[in-house]
């Protein structure tokens, strides 16, 4: 029994306030990770390629010191004492599928008309449920666009193997529940690990990731390690809801909302302290605009392309020559962005442009909260 | 797969002089390629940018296009400047949808252009004028600064002579060489004008390019003397960088202007923010 992969069917858990609704389309494999085999787990995926996790890291200023949870590369030296961080990482995992800078083409070089199909894999530690939610957007403009698709980002895309976590605390930032995802993920991974009494419950989610649970020879879960895993769940989930209760008005249809009062400056006032620092794109992880950059090469007549991120916080973003721009104010810049996430990617594509993951909000230099901009736009299309 | 972001070689066969900013320049491409009028190319000075342009010669399955530019910013400056005939530079596309030609037929089609945004305009010209037996009339209105700064001077006659068809010409400013109209291209399109050229309002599509300002007010008229926005097609050139609907800036609204236009019906884009800047 210890080599079979035990196959436990997944319970719903519902009770009269909140449902946990997790939809399994199938029977899912979930496994008992001791602690102690968490190094075994890292070891077979650094036989898979290079392994980046999200890890807890001190961080020490004058003031004081804290941890904080950024991405970094695991190596063999780092196996141990390497634990799978409870929240999201500092940084986001988009930039392993749309680096800040990359090169899209060499010309002239025939070599660069076509692009083959990448082999190296990479393993992303510690990914979370906004992160997961994150490339499902992120596929719909680059892979699923059936007229162009992005020959970079198939191949950086499908060079991945997600490596999941279940949340097991939460930030004053967070409202992934009002755009609809969950602190846990429930799909789109390879392996997802929960965290239990005594290590972690093992989720295969592709036949990579079952394989690779497979190697690890592990015992099934037991019932009560699967009933501890969703009280967990369901806390987590709890207390956003209970933070984040205030806004839900706002977030029911904020594409109506956005559309509604886009052309009124009400609603709009937290915008006077934005700065257009573009914190915001940076750290967001579904926040992909970027623009086209050529440098002359090494050589003579060779000419590099290269694709940076941009920022719809620019001035310079929607400007042309000859000086005439669309969004000429900054207040227009700041409502670009809402309108983007919130009404024009829906019209598009049928999903909101935000995870809930508050990496906007807590980077914010004018200390802008995107869950009190939109509830402002609520109360004053409700003036309206 | 095939790279979307990679330009291919186009020399430079010949470059004309249309007026002191605008010059023609005709491409000669390293394969053929099909394009409708009104679609765009990416145009790369290389290792300088990339820019978008409509060709202005007649569309179909070419190996030579034609591409007038304006002299106006880093990458139009450059080529002004410094590219000579038998220089290598490069293209990418056809991007975009282009003009909707099936709806042109059995009517009456005001070609409306200011400056430089005559030059997509050519284009359609050349693809009415390819259909005409299939279009009831082709009125092009054309306004520039100065006689000066008119394009394409040499071919004003030759598409008057057709049948069909007629020239209407307008300069800002009273020039001592000018004996034609004076005042902006919307003094073209009065009531009282049309009326002069026999113009059936209710039968006739507008298509109008140039800079925004001038779409602004071109289409503020066409509405007054009784154009509904359905009938009023509007080329948004505005700033592109990828030209495949991914980099996110040349929206209005829920369109982006590099792949569902960047010829745009006013119906579909009038309710959105920030349509005319």
């Amino acid at each position: 029994m210890t080599n079979e992969v035990c196959r436990i069917t997944y319970k719903m858990i519902s009770d009269s306030n909140h449902k946990i609704a997790i939809k399994k389309d199938k029977e899912m494999k979930i496994c008992f990770l001791g602690e102690s085999k968490l190094k075994d787990l890292m070891g077979i995926l650094l036989r898979y390629g290079r392994v980046f996790a999200s890890t807890e890291t001190e961080v020490a200023s004058n003031r004081s010191s804290e941890s904080r949870i950024f991405i970094r590369e695991l190596n063999k030296e780092y196996l141990t004492g390497y634990r799978v961080p409870g929240f999201r990482a500092f940084d986001n995992f988009k930039s392993f599928v749309l680096p800040a800078r990359s090169k899209v083409a060499d010309y002239p070089d025939a070599k660069w008309i076509d692009v083959k199909e990448g082999k190296d894999k990479k393993i992303l530690v510690g990914f979370k449920a906004c992160d997961l939610a994150s490339f499902a957007i992120l596929d719909k403009v680059f892979l699923d666009d059936a007229d162009f698709v992005d020959p970079f980002y198939k191949n950086r895309r499908g060079s991945l193997i997600l490596v999941s976590s279940d949340c097991t605390y939460s930030s004053d930032s967070c409202f992934c529940n009002l755009m609809g995802n969950y602190p846990y993920p429930e799909k789109g991974f390879d392996i997802n690990l929960s965290e239990v009494k005594g290590g972690y419950l093992i989720e295969g989610g592709s036949d990579v990731g079952n394989k690779i649970i497979e190697e690890l020879s592990l015992p099934d879960a037991k019932e009560n390690q699967i009933i501890e895993r969703d009280k967990k769940r369901k806390k987590v989930l709890e207390k956003l809801q209970k933070r984040n209760s205030e806004f839900v008005g706002a977030f029911s249809r904020p594409d109506s909302l956005a559309s509604k009062v886009f052309d009124s400056d009400k609603g709009w006032d937290l915008g006077s302290t934005c700065v257009s620092c573009s914190a915001c794109t940076n750290v967001c992880p579904v926040c992909y605009c970027f623009t086209l950059f050529d440098r002359e090469g090494k050589k003579k007549e060779q000419y590099k392309r290269y694709m940076i991120w941009d920022s719809c916080q620019f001035k310079g973003f929607s400007q042309m020559a000859g000086g005439m721009n669309p969004r000429f104010s900054q207040m227009d810049q700041f409502k670009n962005r809402f309108y983007h996430k919130f009404f024009r990617f829906y019209e598009r594509y049928n999903v909101y442009k935000c995870t809930g993951c508050g990496r906007c909000i807590d980077n914010c230099l004018g200390g802008i909260d995107m869950r009190a901009v939109l509830s402002g736009a609520e109360s004053s299309a409700k003036v309206k | 797969m095939e790279n979307i972001y990679y330009p291919r070689q186009a020399t430079l066969k010949n470059i004309k002089e249309e007026t002191p900013n605008i010059k023609t320049y005709q491409f000669k491409l390293d394969k053929k390629l099909k394009f409708k009028a009104g679609q765009f190319m990416q145009l790369t000075v290389p290792g300088v940018g990339e820019a978008p342009f409509t060709p202005s010669s007649a569309p179909g399955e070419v190996s030579e296009m034609e591409i007038t530019i304006m002299k106006t910013g880093k990458v139009t400056d450059k080529l002004h400047d410094g590219a000579e005939v038998g220089d290598t530079l490069a293209l990418r596309g056809p991007f975009g949808k282009g003009y909707p030609m099936d709806k042109f037929e059995g009517k009456e089609v005001l070609v409306v252009g200011g400056g430089v945004g005559l030059a997509p305009l050519r284009s359609l010209i050349y693809a009415l004028f390819d259909k005409i037996e299939k279009v009831k009339k082709v009125h092009v209105c054309y306004g520039a600064k100065s006689p000066l700064d008119q394009c394409f001077k040499d071919e004003y006659k030759k598409w008057e002579s057709k049948k069909k068809v007629s020239v209407n010409l307008t300069i800002d400013k009273p020039h001592p060489e000018w004996k034609g109209n004076v005042g902006l291209v919307t003094c073209l399109l009065e009531k009282d004008y049309l009326k002069k050229r026999g113009v059936d309002i209710s039968n006739s599509y507008a298509v109008s390019c140039g800079p925004e300002v001038m779409l602004k007010f071109v289409t503020f008229k066409l509405l007054d003397v009784g154009f509904k926005p359905e009938q009023i097609y509007l080329s948004m050139n505005r700033r592109m960088s990828c030209g495949v609907g991914k980099c996110a800036r040349c929206n209005i609204g829920p369109y982006y202007l590099c792949k569902d236009g960047p010829d745009m019906c006013y119906a579909d884009i009038k309710d959105y923010p920030n349509v005319f800047g």
